[in-house]
């Protein structure tokens, strides 16, 4: 009887334990605000720019980017230094720590969309897959939305 | 020194710094360079010199279409500082975008990206010759970075807005660290 009631309350505890875990837990290990892709007129590469929040106790890091709006999806970053700009391929991909957040914005880290599949007006959604190492699920889909070329 | 003291003399010294010589936000470069002078292609397809501005005040960018990053944040900056200006000034000013990727940037690449941003904004761009001599004159420069696989590749361009006045004088150079604020007094000043 003893040990009976012995493994009952480590069941409980468990239970309350993995219950309240669970509570703590968000529900999306991953968030991505804002998502936006700058148009860009003439068959140009366009810039995607949004925020991620890595929720998670560790890091995890982004490694890859697909859109089937787009030809080619690559993770850059512009470097400006002394009066010179150049784009930084993250071919490392980007790191987000745990509890951390880093954002995609102009004149820093963004995605280069190059080869639009099709003509893209101001309004349009665009869906962007994003490769993760470091968490589970790796992929994640995202719905972008196309902001005018004077939008910051 | 209590925080609140230390934080006022951080604030001064940020406006300060801010604020460059002569009270410009930008870079005065004033008698420092030599007065603009080009031979190009328009967006029009027609070979053009300094002459097309017409003794207009001119802000000029040097930057490539296949940019999709900071040409655009730049690009839309200076516009968004334009239209602040009192209207007459607006219409005096005159955009002017200089492509340094003359293989990718056509005249119709060119005035479909310009158009995109401004009427009042014309695209530029000329032989390797001819690009090299406007940049060099302006102590700046550009280059070619590694073709991708697909054939693609990235250019490094100078980050700055050249401003000259009506006589074609240089006179300022706005930085890409400045805002749309500090870029429409600048313009606003130089203007008057």
């Amino acid at each position: 009887m003893k040990i009976v009631s012995g493994v009952l309350l480590v069941i409980v505890l468990l239970a309350g334990a993995l219950w309240w875990v669970s509570d703590m837990a968000p529900a999306e290990p991953i968030e991505i605000e804002n998502p936006r892709v700058r148009l860009v007129p003439g068959g140009a590469p366009m810039a995607g720019y949004f925020s991620i929040t890595n929720h998670t106790d560790a890091p995890i890091r982004l490694v890859s980017a697909a859109s089937d709006a787009f030809g080619h999806v690559m993770i850059h970053r512009t470097v400006v230094t002394d009066g010179g700009a150049r784009m930084e391929h993250q071919d490392q991909g980007v790191l987000v720590g745990a509890g951390e957040t880093v954002a995609f914005e102009p004149k820093g880290l963004h995605l280069m969309l190059m080869r639009a599949q099709r003509e893209l007006e101001v309004g349009d959604a665009v869906d962007v897959v994003f490769g993760f190492e470091g968490v589970e699920p790796a992929e994640y889909r995202v719905t972008f939305t196309v902001v005018p070329v004077t939008s910051s | 020194m209590n925080l609140p003291r230390l934080g006022l003399m951080l604030a001064a010294l940020l406006a300060l710094a801010a604020c460059g010589e002569e009270g410009w936000h930008g870079k005065s470069i004033e008698g420092l360079m030599p007065e603009l002078e080009f031979r190009l292609t328009s967006e029009t397809g027609e070979t053009v010199t300094e002459q097309v501005f017409e003794g207009r005040p001119v802000a000029m960018y040097f930057g490539f279409t296949h940019c999709p990053d900071i040409c655009p944040a730049t690009l839309a900056r200076l516009v968004a500082a334009v239209r602040r200006l009192p209207e007459p000034q607006q219409e005096r000013l005159q955009l002017a975008f200089v492509s340094v990727d003359p293989e990718r940037d056509g005249p119709e690449q060119l005035r479909d990206y310009t158009d995109a941003f401004s009427e009042r904004m014309l695209g530029l761009t000329g032989t390797q010759k001819q690009l090299k001599t406007l940049t060099r004159r302006y102590r700046t420069t550009y280059g070619y970075e590694e073709r991708r696989e697909d054939g693609s590749y990235e250019v490094s361009h100078s980050s700055a807005i050249f401003v000259f006045d009506a006589d074609l004088e240089p006179r300022l150079m706005l930085l890409d660290s400045l805002g749309v604020a500090e870029i429409a007094a600048d313009l606003e000043r130089l203007l008057q």
